[in-house]
């Protein structure tokens, strides 16, 4: 799987990369717009992440190139600019996905995921975590093949932490992820706790394993090792 | 009081009083002419009576040569010779009453060797009558005149200070807010010019400032995202570490919760001076009942699990004009502020109609002055993680809309109102 990361803010586009890299991507990082153009019209990335606001052009017209050359590359934008606008833009111009800085690299991890899961046309569209079985497109989870039902919250959570496999999640993070900013609650770090339990219940109700620890005073994770 | 009724009003009592003294003065100045006048023409009489006398040597009857009252009798002590003229009253027979006259009174020895007293009598009710006609028809022609000047004097000040006017209102209905200039009025007098430039100048410089000032406030909440995204990104890449122990893992998760704060507080203050800056302007029409729901449909967690107990009670399908994103910003906080300062088994009412959208929610008494609730960082002591924002956002965006919102407390029942 290869990632070109387009950002010109040196500390962050490591940051990113460094997670990226233990996802087994192959992570390629260029700092300004005339090195991401020279890079997109020699290689073929699966995944672009750029952001909209480079030194010397804007992320947007890296964009337009890739569609203009016609590539199947998925496209995230991250950008400082939280305005609906540019969301819209962004999204016509032809990306997949549009991130407001700051966000929690878990949040990342789990949109690239989501949009190489489905770009993977003809591919096998579906996870799988030893008895656990996801069929994103139908919204399905299966343990030891028999069905379980799920919030649509809960199916979030699920994903997320798959996504995220072997990370450890903050309290934050998740909240974000299942309720987007607004969620500005001092007791909603409780209601989480409530929530991951019911999951992992139902996960182990149908015989499944018991997957997610928790990291005293950080958060979750998400592991089968 | 205005300008022109209050100089006008000076204006006349200053005219009236001039005119009252002047009327005084030029009344007794035309009465000694015309005593003056009155008593010359005596002694006239006197010595036309003394050469009559003294050239027929008989005394004739004067009164029908003038036509007044004139007693001559014949003086028996002679050696006597004396004048005077002064006013008296005397009773009339004609008329029938007692009337004021003009007295000439002499005694003469020189005429003939023998004396006379000479009585002359001038009415002085013809002077007079003559004295009050002229004095009225001065003082109705200076009324007049005054009246003229008074209402020229208001016309030509209102012409005058139209400019001023002009330059008032203009002051009262300039917003700052809007991009448009303070609107100058054309004026060919001095002194309004000076005020037009000062006014303008001011204007400017306050404009000026104010857009610095917002200007200032979006680009340092905007430049502190990115260091903000390096720190959370080399956080979440810490927590990643294997070997952390509890202390340091207790240390790096208040960090994380501070840049978490942090960076909420900057999209928060980034959101208000985007709604200052008008930058949401796509109107369009929303259904209010649906926002809300779907609101709650996104809190249903968070309500189940403090068991919260919803009341909704829609009146009927109440459509507004706004921006989307700010409709939901707005019932967003206002529904999250009414779980967040909840307890556990509370109760939220929503109430909606045509006219306004009640949210009240149970919950502890304010630990803030109401008056202060809408205001930036303003927040019950209750609820320590959040930032304060949620409401002034609120206010922000009802007031873009020119909505007004109320607090209410009655009973444990929190209340926020806003009326479309």
């Amino acid at each position: 799987m290869k990632i070109l990361l387009i950002e010109d803010e040196k500390e962050l586009a490591l940051s990113i990369a460094a997670y990226l890299q233990k996802e087994n991507y192959r992570c390629e990082v260029v700092f300004n717009f005339n090195d991401a153009v020279e890079k997109i019209n020699l290689y073929q990335y699966d995944c672009i992440i750029v952001d909209i606001t480079l030194p010397d052009g804007s992320g947007m017209n890296v964009i337009r190139i890739l569609k203009k050359n016609k590539c199947e590359t998925g496209i995230i934008i991250i950008s400082a600019k939280n305005s609906l606008d540019d969301k819209i833009s962004g999204l016509e111009t032809g990306a997949d996905d549009y991130l407001t800085k700051p966000f929690h690299l878990p949040e990342l991890n789990a949109r690239i995921k989501s949009i190489i899961r489905r770009r993977s046309f003809g591919g096998v569209n579906e996870i799988v975590v030893n008895e656990i079985r996801i069929l994103p497109e139908q919204m399905e989870v299966f343990v030891n093949d028999s069905p379980i039902i799920l919030t649509k919250k809960e199916y979030d959570l699920l994903i997320f932490f798959l996504s995220n496999k072997d990370r450890v999640l903050t309290k934050e993070s998740i909240a974000e992820h299942l309720w987007g900013d607004e969620m500005d609650m001092a007791d909603s770090f409780d209601f989480i706790y409530t929530h991951i339990k019911n999951l992992r219940k139902k996960i182990m109700e149908k015989g499944g394993q018991d997957y997610i620890l928790t990291i005293y005073g950080m958060g979750y994770k998400f592991t089968d090792s | 009081m205005k300008l022109l009724t209050k100089t006008s009003r000076y204006y006349l009592i200053l005219s009236g009083i001039v005119f009252i003294i002047s009327g005084l003065i030029f009344y007794h100045l035309l009465q000694r002419v015309f005593y003056t006048q009155l008593d010359r023409t005596l002694k006239d009489e006197k010595l036309l009576i003394e050469e009559t006398i003294n050239y027929s040597d008989s005394v004739p009857d004067f009164r029908t040569i003038f036509g007044h009252l004139i007693e001559v009798t014949i003086l028996y002590q002679p050696n006597r010779k004396a004048e005077f003229i002064h006013d008296t009253i005397m009773y009339n027979g004609e008329q029938g009453k007692f009337l004021s006259y003009r007295h000439l009174f002499a005694e003469n020895t020189s005429i003939r060797n023998k004396g006379y007293t000479i009585n002359i009598y001038k009415p002085l009710h013809e002077t007079e009558t003559l004295v009050a006609g002229i004095v009225i028809v001065i003082a109705l022609v200076f009324i007049s005149l005054l009246i003229l000047l008074v209402i020229l004097n208001y016309i030509i000040s209102r012409r005058v200070w139209i400019p001023f006017h002009r330059i008032l209102y203009n002051l009262g209905s300039y917003d700052i807010n809007q991009e448009k200039p303070l609107k100058l009025v054309k004026t060919d007098i001095y002194e309004f010019g000076l005020l037009n430039q000062a006014m303008e100048k001011m204007s400017n410089k306050i404009r000026q400032d104010f857009i610095n000032l917002k200007e200032f406030n979006e680009n340092a909440a905007h430049e502190l995202q990115t260091p903000l995204a390096v720190i959370k990104s080399k956080l979440d890449l810490l927590i990643q570490h294997e070997n952390l122990n509890e202390d340091q893992l207790q240390l790096i998760s208040s960090v994380y919760d501070a840049t978490t704060r942090m960076s909420k507080l900057n999209q928060g203050l980034l959101l208000i001076s985007k709604i200052e800056n008008e930058q949401f302007t796509t109107k369009e029409e929303i259904n209010l009942s649906q926002v809300i729901d779907k609101t709650l449909e996104h809190f249903e967690e968070m309500i189940d699990h403090l068991h919260i107990e919803v009341i909704k009670n829609y009146q009927e399908s109440v459509i507004i004009r706004i921006n989307r994103i700010l409709a939901e910003i707005m019932i967003t906080n206002l529904v999250s502020n009414a779980i967040k300062h909840n307890h556990q088994s509370g109760s939220m009412n929503i109430v909606l109609t045509s006219a306004r959208l009640i949210i009240s929610n149970s919950g502890q008494p304010l630990g803030v002055d109401p008056d202060d609730l809408f205001e930036r960082f303003r927040k019950s002591g209750t609820s320590g993680d959040s930032v304060g924002l949620g409401l002034s956002i609120v206010r922000k965006i009802a007031q873009l809309y020119h909505m007004q919102i109320n607090y209410q407390y009655a009973d444990g029942i929190h209340s926020l109102l806003l009326s479309f």
